[in-house]
C-alpha cells in the first residue's frame, strides 16, 4: 500500500466516523483509564504502607488495629538506618558490583542469546533445553556447593565472589533469544551477502534493535545486585566488601536481634530511592521503541 | 567447511556462559543428585565423620510417603495453573492499555514499574495486613478490633466480611489471598517484558487496523497477541517455572507455619517441603524433593515448549 | 626381681594415668598472639558496650585480638555458621540458641567446655595479676542456676554453652485497672480463670489476657505440670500425652469463652492489644521481659501514661514448682586446630559472662537481665533497679521481677529437631484452641497432637 492511497483512505475514514462511534471511542478510552487507575491504586498501596510504616515508632507499628497515618512522624528511623552503616563504603561497593556485574552479564547474555538465535551448531536444541532445565532446580540447594567452590578458589571476601558466580542468567539469555528471534532473518542474510561479520552485525544491528529488552535486563540485574542479601552475607560480609542491603540490615535488628520493622522499612525505602530514580530515567528508553529502524514485519 | 567454521564460532560465543554454568550451576546440580541418593545425607553430619550414608532411593520414598506431600503438590499445581494465566492476561491488558493512552502515560508507567524497587519483606507484610481480621474470630464471644482494609471495602459496599486468612478460614479464601498476592508480585516483571515487546512491534500494523476501524479487542487478539507471542511464550514458560517454586509468598502471608492458625501446613508447597528438610540439615531428602519437583517442572515446560512451537510467530 | 617388675608395672600404670589425665586437662594460655572471631547479632548500642569491654579485656590479654561481625538475626548467625562449618571456616565464638548448637553438633564442631571450666591452671595477666583458667567455685555459684544449666541440655551431661544475657516471660497487667477494681494479681492458672471471669463482667468488650508466644506457653505448661515434652535422647518427641491434651482442652474452653488469646489467634501483637486505646483491649499480657517498653501505653496529650503497668511472675500450675522459661543468647566456642585459639576464646567468653560491670552495662543497654547474681551489687545497676516503676522505668521493673524469680528458670532439651518441636508446639496449641464447639473436641485435639508428632518425626 503506497503512502498516498493510505492517506486518501484515512481521510475518507475520518469523514465517515459518526458521532456514535466517537462516543463509544471515548467510553472505551475512559474504560482503559479506569482500569489502569484501579490497577495503579492496587500497585501503589503497599508502597504507601511501606512509607507510613517507616515513619512509625515500633510501638505504634505493633498497635492493633494499625494506624493509617503515623500519629507521630518519626524521621529519626531514617537517621537510625543511616547511622549504623558507613554508607559511603556500602554505596561504593554496591555500585562497583552492580555496574561490573551488569556489564559483564549483558555481554555474556548477548553472545549466548545470539548463538542460540542465529548460529547453527550441533546439539543446539538439546543444549538450550538443558539450559532451561537448570532453572528448574530450586537454587537454595546450590548454596553449599558454591560456598565450598568459592572458598577453595580463595574468593571469599573479594569483589569477584560477588560478581562472577551469578553472571550467567538463563532467564535473561532466554528473554534475549526470544527478542533476537523476532528480528527477521532476511536482515541477517542480507548482511551476510554484504560481507558483514557476525560480530559487527550483532553489535550494529541486533543489539540496537533489542534495546528495550536489554534495558529491562539491565534493570533486573541492577535490582538483583542492589537487593541481593543471602549470598553476599555468606561470602563477603567484611567491612571492605559489604553491600548496601547487608549494611542496612544490621540497622534493622535492635539491641538483641529482634527486628525493628519501622527502621527496616526506612532502610528499604532508602535503598530503593536511587533505583527509583534510575527507573524514571530509563523509562524513556524502554518506551521510545525501535520502530524507527528499518524492520519490516 | 563453512558449516564447521560456524560450529566452532558458535561454541566460542557460548564459551563464557558454559564455563560459568559448569562451575556454578552444573557442579551443584551433580552434587544435588549425588546427595539425593545418599539416604538422610547431612552436610554437617558428614563433617562430623561418624555417619556413613547408605546409597539408595530412601530419600525419594520418604518424601513421597510424607503425609503432606500430596497436599503440597496439589497446592503448588493449583497456584501455578491459576496465577500464571491470570497474571499474564492482566499484564498484557495493562501493557496494551499503557501503550494506547497519551495523558498520564508517563506517570502510570512509572507507577507500574515501582514494585521493582520495593522489597518482598515489605510487600508480604502489607498484604497480610490488608486481609487480616484482628480479634477473637469464631469464639463464643467474638470481638473484632479490625476487619482489615479489604473487608472494610466489602462492608462499605454492603457485603459481608470474609474470614480470609484467620482461624477457621476456608481453603479457597486462603487461596484467593495467595493468588492476589502472587499475581501482584508477578505483574511488574511481565508488564516490563511485554511493554518492551510492544515497542518493537511495527506501528504500521496498527495504522492499518485504524484505517479499517477494527474493534479494539480484535486488534488485541488478531494483531497484538500474535506479534507479541515470543514474549508471551517467555513470560508463560518462566512463569510456570517460577510458579512451581512458590514458597516465599506463602511465608509472607501465613508465616513459617504455611497455613491458617487452625490448620498449619495446609498451604505448604513443594519448595516448602525442601525447606523443611534443609532446616534439620537433611540435604539428602531436600535434594530428593528438589529432583521430584524438577521432574514435574520439566514435563510442564516440555508441554509449554511444544505448544509455543506451534503458536509462536517469530 | 618380681618386686622390681611389679614396681615398674605400677610406675607404667601411674604414668599412663598421669598422661591420660593431662590429656583431659586443658593447658593454660601461653600468651601467644592469636586472633579470635566472634559472630553476634548486636545492634549499634550494644556494639559500643562490647567495644569498651574488649578494650578492658585487652588490658589483661593484649595478645588476644577479638574480631567481631554483626551477622544479622539469630537465624542468620545459625545459617552462616552451619554453612561455614562445612568448609571449616567457622568463627571461634558465636551467639547461639540451644537448637543452633544441636545443629552444629551434627558436625561435632562445638567445643565442650568442661575441661576449661574445671581447669585450675594459673595464668599471669598483663597487669601482673593472676587468675585460674577455669571458673572458681565462687564464680560458678554466682551464675543463676537455670541459665547456667542451659549449657548442659544436650543429653550427654557436658557443658556446651555459656549464658551471656537472658530474658524470660513475665505477666504485665494494667495496675490502674486492677487497683481500681480491687482485683488480685493471679499467681496460679486457677486464679487466672477467676480474674478473667471478673474482668469480662466489668468490661464485656475486653479479652482479659493476651499471651504472646504459643510455643512458650505450651512448653512452659509441660514444665509447670512436669509432663513430657521432648527428650535429648530418643525417642525425642514425647508431648502427645493425656495430661498435655487435658491442659490444652482447658485453655480451649477459656479461649472459646473469650478469656484469652494469643498473637496468632488474635492476628496481631498482643502487646498492641494490651496498650490499645480502643474499646477492645486486654488487661493482662504475657510477653518477653525484654520487651517491657512495648507493653507500656503511649503517653497521652497531658504527658501522662493512660495507665500504670504492673509486672509479676506468670501464673503457675503448682506454686511449689514455679517454672518460667529462660531465653536469650548464649555463647558457644568452636573447635580449632590451634588449641591456643580455643583457650583464648574461652578466656574471652569467661570474661564477658563473669565480668560484673560488663553484665550490668550490657543488661541496661539491651533490656535483658544479667546472668550472674552479683550484678545486683553493682552500684550503677542497683541504681537502675531502684528506679523501677510502671511508667518511665518499666524495663527496670521487668528486670527486678526477673531477678526475684531466679529459682524458677528452666530450659528445654536441645537436639537436632528441637526447633521443629518448638515450631510444632507453636502451631499445635492455637490449632487446638480453635476447635469449634459442637465437634468431638477430644478427638479433634488428639488428631492435632498426632499430626504434630508425625511432622516432628518426619523432620529427622
Amino acid at each position: 500500500m503506497s503512502q498516498n492511497t493510505m492517506q486518501v483512505m484515512h481521510a475518507r475514514d475520518m469523514q465517515k466516523t459518526s458521532g456514535r462511534q466517537k462516543i463509544s471511542k471515548a467510553l472505551s478510552l475512559a474504560g482503559v483509564y479506569l482500569f489502569l487507575l484501579i490497577m495503579a491504586a492496587i500497585v501503589l498501596f503497599p508502597f504507601y504502607w511501606m512509607i507510613i510504616s517507616s515513619l512509625k515508632s515500633l510501638a505504634e507499628y505493633r498497635l492493633s488495629p494499625p494506624t493509617f497515618w503515623p500519629t507521630q512522624v518519626l524521621i529519626s528511623n531514617y537517621a537510625d538506618a543511616f547511622t549504623t552503616a558507613s554508607l559511603g563504603v556500602l554505596f561504593k561497593n554496591t555500585m562497583i558490583v552492580g555496574v561490573v556485574s551488569t556489564l559483564l552479564s549483558l555481554v555474556i547474555t548477548i553472545f549466548t542469546a545470539f548463538a542460540f538465535a542465529r548460529l547453527e551448531f550441533k546439539g543446539k536444541e538439546l543444549l538450550f533445553a538443558a539450559l532451561l532445565a537448570t532453572m528448574m532446580i530450586p537454587g537454595e540447594l546450590f548454596t553449599i556447593t558454591n560456598f565450598a567452590t568459592v572458598t577453595n578458589l580463595g574468593w571469599r571476601n573479594t569483589y569477584t565472589v560477588l560478581i562472577v558466580p551469578f553472571l550467567v542468567s538463563v532467564f535473561y539469555i532466554y528473554l534475549l533469544r526470544q527478542n533476537f528471534l523476532q528480528i527477521p532473518n532476511e536482515l541477517y542474510l542480507a548482511a551476510k551477502v554484504d560481507g558483514t561479520s557476525d560480530m559487527k552485525y550483532l553489535w550494529k544491528v541486533m543489539v540496537p534493535l533489542a534495546l528495550p529488552t536489554l534495558i529491562s535486563i539491565t534493570i533486573l540485574k541492577m535490582m538483583g545486585a542492589w537487593n541481593s542479601y543471602i549470598w553476599p552475607r555468606l561470602v563477603a560480609n567484611d567491612e571492605a566488601h559489604r553491600l548496601i542491603t547487608n549494611g542496612l540490615r544490621n540497622a534493622f535488628t535492635d539491641t538483641t536481634g529482634d527486628v525493628n520493622y519501622p527502621v527496616q522499612m526506612a532502610a528499604v525505602a532508602l535503598v530503593s530511592a536511587p533505583l527509583f530514580l534510575v527507573f524514571v530515567f530509563l523509562r524513556k528508553y524502554i518506551m521510545s521503541g525501535v520502530s524507527r529502524s528499518g524492520i519490516k514485519g | 567447511m563453512v558449516e564447521s567454521k560456524q560450529q566452532w564460532k558458535a561454541w566460542l560465543y557460548l564459551a563464557p556462559a558454559i564455563v560459568l554454568l559448569l562451575v556454578f550451576t552444573v557442579w551443584p546440580i551433580i552434587n544435588t543428585v549425588a546427595m539425593a541418593f545418599m539416604e538422610d545425607y547431612s552436610g554437617l553430619a558428614n563433617i562430623g565423620g561418624e555417619a556413613s550414608f547408605r546409597f539408595g532411593i530412601g530419600n525419594f520414598t520418604k518424601v513421597a510417603q510424607n503425609a503432606e506431600f500430596q497436599q503440597a503438590l496439589t497446592n503448588t499445581i493449583l497456584l501455578c495453573l491459576i496465577t500464571v494465566p491470570v497474571s499474564t492476561v492482566l499484564a498484557l491488558l495493562i501493557a496494551v492499555a499503557l501503550n494506547a493512552i497519551k495523558p498520564l502515560q508517563k506517570a502510570l508507567q512509572t507507577i507500574f514499574f515501582l514494585p521493582y524497587v520495593t522489597n518482598s519483606i515489605a510487600i508480604g507484610m502489607v498484604f497480610a495486613a490488608m486481609f487480616n481480621v484482628i480479634g477473637s474470630v469464631g469464639t463464643r464471644r467474638p470481638l473484632i478490633s479490625s476487619y482489615g482494609i479489604v473487608n472494610d471495602i466489602i462492608r462499605f459496599f454492603g457485603g459481608n466480611w470474609v474470614n480470609w486468612i484467620n482461624s477457621g478460614s476456608d481453603y479457597w479464601a486462603n487461596m484467593f489471598v495467595l493468588i492476589v498476592y502472587i499475581v501482584w508480585n508477578a505483574l511488574p516483571f511481565k508488564i516490563l517484558i511485554l511493554l518492551g515487546g510492544l515497542t518493537s512491534i511495527n506501528k504500521q500494523y496498527y495504522e492499518a487496523a485504524k484505517v479499517d476501524s477494527t474493534p479494539r479487542w480484535r486488534v488485541l487478539t488478531k494483531i497484538t497477541v500474535p506479534l507479541l507471542s515470543p514474549m508471551l511464550a517467555y513470560v508463560v514458560i518462566t512463569g510456570f517455572i517460577g510458579g512451581f517454586k512458590e514458597y516465599t509468598s506463602i511465608v509472607g502471608i501465613f508465616g513459617e507455619s504455611m497455613g491458617p492458625v487452625h490448620d498449619a501446613h495446609r498451604l505448604n508447597t513443594m519448595v516448602g517441603l525442601i525447606y523443611d528438610s534443609l532446616a534439620s540439615n537433611n540435604q539428602g531428602r531436600a535434594s530428593a524433593a528438589a529432583l521430584i519437583l524438577f521432574g514435574i517442572i520439566l514435563v510442564v515446560t516440555l508441554i509449554n515448549l511444544w505448544v509455543s512451537k506451534k503458536r509462536v510467530h517469530y | 626381681m618380681k618386686k622390681i617388675v611389679s614396681m615398674l608395672l605400677l610406675l607404667v600404670m601411674l604414668l599412663s594415668v598421669c598422661s591420660f589425665a593431662s590429656a583431659e586437662a586443658a593447658p593454660a594460655y601461653d600468651g601467644s598472639d592469636v586472633t579470635i572471631t566472634f559472630y553476634h547479632t548486636m545492634g549499634a548500642n550494644l556494639v559500643s558496650v562490647l567495644d569498651a569491654y574488649i578494650e578492658e579485656f585487652n588490658k589483661l590479654y593484649p595478645n588476644i585480638h577479638v574480631q567481631y561481625t554483626a551477622v544479622g538475626s539469630y537465624d542468620d548467625v545459625r545459617d552462616q555458621v552451619s554453612t561455614e562449618i562445612t568448609v571449616g571456616t567457622q568463627p571461634n565464638i558465636a551467639y547461639c540458641y540451644p537448637d543452633h548448637v544441636a545443629l552444629y553438633n551434627l558436625a561435632k564442631a562445638v567445643q565442650t567446655l568442661d575441661k576449661y571450666i574445671d581447669s585450675d591452671a594459673e595464668i599471669t595477666r598483663a597487669d601482673g595479676t593472676t587468675e585460674i583458667l577455669g571458673l572458681t567455685a565462687e564464680q560458678k555459684a554466682d551464675f543463676i542456676e537455670g541459665y547456667y544449666n542451659e549449657g548442659l541440655q544436650f543429653g550427654d551431661g557436658k557443658m556446651y554453652t555459656m549464658p551471656l544475657s537472658k530474658s524470660t516471660e513475665v505477666l504485665y497487667y494494667n495496675k490502674t485497672f486492677f487497683d481500681a477494681n480491687n482485683i488480685p494479681v493471679p499467681t496460679t492458672w486457677d486464679e487466672l480463670e477467676q480474674v478473667c471471669a471478673k474482668i469480662v463482667e466489668i468490661d464485656p468488650m475486653s479479652i482479659p489476657l493476651g499471651y504472646d508466644s504459643e510455643a512458650n506457653w505450651f512448653i512452659t505448661m509441660t514444665e509447670q505440670l512436669q509432663t513430657p515434652y521432648t527428650s535429648a535422647t530418643e525417642p525425642h518427641f514425647l508431648f502427645n500425652t493425656e495430661e498435655n491434651r487435658a491442659f490444652v482442652k482447658q485453655f480451649r474452653e477459656w479461649y472459646q469463652e473469650g478469656y484469652l488469646t494469643t498473637q496468632k489467634l488474635y492476628g496481631a501483637y498482643t502487646s498492641g492489644l494490651f496498650t490499645s486505646t480502643s474499646d477492645i483491649k486486654s488487661y493482662m499480657s504475657i510477653g518477653s521481659s525484654a520487651g517491657a517498653t512495648y507493653q507500656r501505653p503511649a503517653k497521652g496529650d497531658d504527658g501522662n501514661y493512660p495507665f500504670e503497668v504492673g509486672i509479676a511472675t506468670i501464673p503457675q500450675a503448682n506454686p511449689d514448682n514455679r517454672k518460667v522459661i529462660s531465653q536469650g543468647p548464649s555463647l558457644c566456642i568452636f573447635k580449632k586446630a590451634n588449641e591456643q585459639e580455643v583457650i583464648a576464646s574461652w578466656l574471652f567468653v569467661k570474661f564477658l559472662t563473669t565480668n560484673v560491670d560488663f553484665q550490668a552495662e550490657f543488661s541496661m543497654a539491651s533490656g535483658y537481665v544479667p546472668v550472674i547474681k552479683s550484678v545486683t551489687g553493682n552500684e550503677v545497676y542497683a541504681d537502675f533497679l531502684a528506679k523501677a516503676d510502671g511508667g518511665d522505668y518499666v524495663s527496670a521493673l521487668s528486670a527486678k521481677v526477673c531477678l526475684e524469680q531466679q529459682d524458677a528458670y528452666y530450659t528445654s532439651p536441645a537436639f537436632n529437631g528441637s526447633s521443629t518441636a518448638r515450631d510444632e508446639a507453636a502451631a499445635l496449641l492455637p490449632a487446638c484452641l480453635t476447635v469449634p464447639d459442637g465437634t468431638d473436641v477430644d478427638a479433634e485435639i488428639e488428631k492435632l497432637f498426632q499430626t504434630a508428632i508425625d511432622k516432628c518425626n518426619y523432620s529427622l
